[in-house]
């Protein structure tokens, strides 16, 4: 990081337009693509195994919703987790490339597949029409095996930042074990879960959608409704063997941080609080789901959008935990969440990150008393703006709130300390710590003239 | 780093430690990557090419059909949109391999310019997603919307408008990528849009576009006429997509050459050492023969089918010849940066090597020196992480261990606080997270450690 060119996302934040932008992608690549495309898929064939041409016309109808989602908001989605990655984070995703290039690129080719299937089992849909219906079917089905195919491979990657294995053959230089890297530990079971997640969670957005769209044909609404009722049932138990089997997976060090992730540091007191969250949100979507199975037609419109909300809850939460249990890292035991390698910290903490900041200016890499603030300004910059923003979200004024400037120093020093184990070291000389720590306490100065000003 | 040796390049980040993914084949697999790069791109832009030019032109054929109250262009406006959908989505896909290849190979530059143009790097994909749900509005809503064209048209105008504003983000960030040359600390996206190059080459783009799209609704509307479809909006089809294939194409002679000036001088000279301007002949024939053809059948509804097809090959001849010379002018401009980024590249992980390992030799933490001289208590403040927040005498964070001590616990009840804190006992203090991970004897013997502070 500390070599790039620098931009800060006032207010929001780095994080959270990354986080918008990938539960985004996600509700959309599980829900619409991977799991919509399965579940519809076998919606079709259902109708046509039992001549039920209304359920054919309603399947169209949902797969209409799901198309217009996949393609104008979730493939964009799905590349701009790759524009925002290189815009907050480029070494990070520079090195996923270098060591995920051929896998990105078959993914890409399956992505093909999936597009042109897409599109043609959407656009001839009507003009086959119930004649020609198996031939449509065909191509629903290549669009399934593809777009499952696209998540095989991404989890792969996604797994890998997590559990990256043994994949580094040699330190120095740096030499990637490609083989090692694509079979990391969490990849089958972490597959396995998504998969059957989607396809219970695009059961249950059909379920929502079909509720809509039979208002006027009860008959209908009861046969959709148990159709897909049964599907989400059955992926349940499925998800939660393969949960399981992904969570042994994951290192102990991030299963410690499982609470903070989901709850935040100012929560942790309070666990039970993100027990009673996932499991009444997972017992709300069991009720809606038996209501829907047992008396389809009495449903009321605001059970089936609580399901909808509490599955985009979990989805949300899961992504949320997943990314934080990494920290401190951005690839587990390689590179720090600031996009420092932790070869690269002993060199930098003797030698300064100035001297190789390329895009700080020339006169502030050396640091003076009078340029010393305005130094520390972009060391923040550098180094903490990835996670926290100035006043705006995860605002760093909070962190450093009631401490003064020798207070501040200390805390930067033990930034990754089992108090909070998911932040990155302070990496650079103990000048620029100084200078980090008199620009914090600025910070602290401005928010008590401005608390004083406003009494 | 900066390097005040090197006049032309004085700001370059370092390359990413890690090696090109050739399986050590560079000799065979670099090459593979530069001809997947040309391809790849040049079908992303036929695509955006139609993209563009055919939302545009939906929306100004929907406009005439509601002014001369011709069903005909309302027809032709409908017919445009299927190309609209199919190449928003294969131009979006197709957009991938280029972006890939480009991050793999050029990952420190192309990265670089996608900072420096951030926040407005993000439209391409915020801006894209809104303009492609306009557009399935826009085409989705056709029949519905039959009875209200004023507000339908508009609609149609807003995505079109959208589209247009994606290119001027793409192309500053793809002339800043290859001249790191200009790059300073303070460049930002309205300093590069409005650079003459930048100019140049978008409005050379847009030409580009209008004219390959032209050419799509010849064939289009040759096709339609072969099968015997809609032979009137065929002819709209035809008439229309000769004069915007030929008026920006004969403009683009002029703009075409104009941009090429604009590049850096090392660029330029380089681009010719290298033997590129061949491409630039033949993409310049080729052209000029399509332009012909066209000319001599500006008049015929009926041109001949064979001619169609000669002059949409001809043009593709054109686009294959620019394709390769836009990549050999990438070449020629980073060629140099490249050098003197692997070089600074290395003799930073040199420097890197030699510290890292040195510091593996030596013992992790508190120097032998130092730990003589501490207590046991102090070892296990420092081993647990307590002296992040806390010192003995002083406010960190937290209170020092003093006022902690002055509070008169029991040994018991500071390990209970250890792994359960009441952050209700000090007001005003940042709350102190549950130190679960302090061992049960090591807590204990903390606790005992605490009391005993004077």
């Amino acid at each position: 990081m500390f070599d790039y060119p620098i931009f800060e996302m006032p207010v929001l934040g780095h994080r959270l337009i990354f986080a918008i932008d990938a539960i985004l992608h996600v509700l959309i690549s599980h829900g619409a693509a991977v799991g919509g495309s399965i579940v519809l898929a076998l919606t079709q064939w259902y109708a046509i195994k039992t001549n039920d041409q209304k359920l054919y016309d309603l399947t169209y109808k949902i797969l209409f919703v799901l198309f217009i989602a996949a393609t104008a908001i979730g493939a964009l989605t799905g590349i701009g987790i790759w524009i925002h990655a290189n815009i907050i984070d480029p070494p990070a995703i520079g090195s996923l490339l270098r060591v995920f290039f051929w896998k990105w690129f078959t993914e890409w080719i399956v992505f093909n597949v999936e597009l042109i299937f897409l599109l043609a089992w959407f656009l001839t849909w009507k003009t086959y029409g119930w004649e020609k219906r198996t031939q449509n079917l065909k191509f629903g089905i290549v669009y399934a095996v593809a777009s499952w195919l696209t998540m095989v491979i991404i989890t792969a990657i996604l797994g890998f930042m997590l559990t990256p294995g043994n994949w580094l053959k040699s330190d120095f230089p740096a030499q990637p074990d490609y083989i090692a890297s694509l079979f990391n530990p969490s990849w089958i079971p972490s597959l396995m879960f998504r998969t059957f997640f989607a396809i219970g969670f695009a059961a249950a957005i059909s379920m929502y959608w079909t509720w809509w769209f039979t208002r006027n044909d009860l008959t209908l609404r009861e046969k959709a409704e148990r159709w897909f009722g049964r599907i989400v049932l059955a992926t349940i138990p499925i998800t939660i063997i393969f949960g399981l089997w992904y969570y042994a997976q994951i290192p102990q060090e991030a299963k410690s941080l499982m609470f903070v992730a989901g709850l935040t540091t100012k929560y942790i007191g309070h666990k039970e609080m993100l027990i009673i969250a996932l499991l009444g949100a997972f017992a709300l979507i069991l009720v809606a789901i038996f209501a829907f199975y047992l008396k389809p037609k009495a449903v009321p419109f605001a059970l089936a959008s609580l399901m909808m909300v509490s599955y985009v809850f979990l989805v949300a939460e899961f992504e949320r935990i997943r990314e934080f249990v990494r920290k401190p890292y951005i690839i587990y035991g390689y590179m720090y969440a600031h996009g420092i390698r932790k070869f690269d910290v002993a060199h930098l903490n003797s030698v300064g990150v100035l001297k190789y900041a390329s895009f700080v200016p020339q006169q502030y890499r050396t640091i003076t008393e009078e340029n010393k603030v305005k130094v520390g300004e972009y060391l923040f910059k550098l180094e903490c703006r990835v996670c926290h923003s100035v006043n705006g979200v995860n605002a760093i004024t909070k962190k450093v709130k009631g401490l003064d400037e020798n207070a501040i120093y200390h805390r930067i020093g033990a930034l990754n300390s089992p108090a909070t184990p998911f932040m990155p070291p302070f990496v650079g000389t103990d000048e620029e710590r100084k200078a980090l720590a008199a620009y914090l306490a600025t910070l602290v100065e401005q928010k008590q003239t401005q608390t004083a000003v406003n009494k | 780093m900066n390097n005040p040796n090197n006049p032309i390049f004085p700001y370059l980040p370092h390359d990413i430690p890690l090696p090109l993914p050739t399986g050590g084949m560079d000799a065979i697999i670099v090459p593979v990557f530069h001809i997947l790069l040309v391809v790849s791109f040049l079908v992303h832009i036929i695509f955006i090419n139609v993209l563009l030019g055919s939302s545009v032109l939906s929306v100004i054929n929907n406009w005439i059909g509601h002014l001369k109250n011709d069903k005909n262009y309302d027809k032709v406006a409908y017919l445009l949109t299927t190309p609209v959908t199919i190449s928003e989505n294969m131009g979006a896909l197709w957009g991938v391999a280029p972006l890939l290849i480009v991050s793999v190979m050029y990952t420190a530059f192309f990265y670089s310019a996608s900072v420096m143009n951030s926040p407005q790097w993000l439209h391409i994909i915020w801006g894209n997603v809104v303009a492609f749900l306009i557009s399935y509005l826009y085409k989705f809503s056709w029949h519905k919307l039959e009875n209200h064209k004023a507000l339908h048209i508009t609609i149609g105008a807003i995505a079109a408008i959208l589209f247009l504003s994606l290119p001027p983000v793409f192309m500053s960030t793809v002339q800043l990528y290859i001249t790191p040359s200009t790059w300073t600390p303070n460049t930002h996206f309205w300093d590069v849009v409005s650079r003459p190059d930048v100019l140049f080459r978008l409005a050379h783009f847009y030409l580009g576009a209008f004219a390959v799209n032209g050419m799509f609704m010849l064939l289009y509307g040759v096709y339609k006429k072969s099968k015997g479809q809609d032979l009137e909006a065929a002819n709209i089809l035809i008439r229309q997509g000769k004069a915007w294939f030929l008026v920006p194409t004969v403009l683009n002679l002029f703009v075409g050459t104009l941009t090429f000036f604009q590049f850096p001088n090392y660029g330029i000279e380089n681009f010719y050492s290298k033997g590129f301007e061949v491409f630039i002949i033949i993409a310049v024939i080729s052209i000029l023969g399509a332009i012909a053809i066209l000319l001599k059948e500006f008049f015929n509804d009926n041109i001949s089918p064979k001619h169609a097809y000669l002059a949409a090959g001809l043009l593709l001849v054109t686009l294959i010849s620019m394709g390769i010379t836009r990549h050999g002018m990438r070449i020629s401009l980073l060629e140099p940066a490249i050098a003197q980024m692997q070089k600074q590249t290395q003799e930073y992980l040199a420097a890197v090597e030699k510290d890292y390992k040195e510091a593996k030799t030596k013992p992790v933490g508190i120097s032998v020196a130092e730990a003589a001289n501490l207590s046991e208590g102090e070892k296990l403040i420092a081993k647990n992480g307590c002296t992040a927040c806390h010192a003995v005498d002083t406010k960190i964070v937290g209170p020092a261990f003093k006022d902690v001590a002055k509070k008169g616990y029991t040994p018991d009840r500071i390990v209970k606080l250890i792994y359960q804190p009441e952050p209700s006992n000090w007001p005003g203090y940042t709350p102190m997270p549950p130190m679960t991970n302090v061992p049960k004897d090591e807590a204990e013997k903390i606790a005992k450690w605490i009391t005993e502070l004077k």
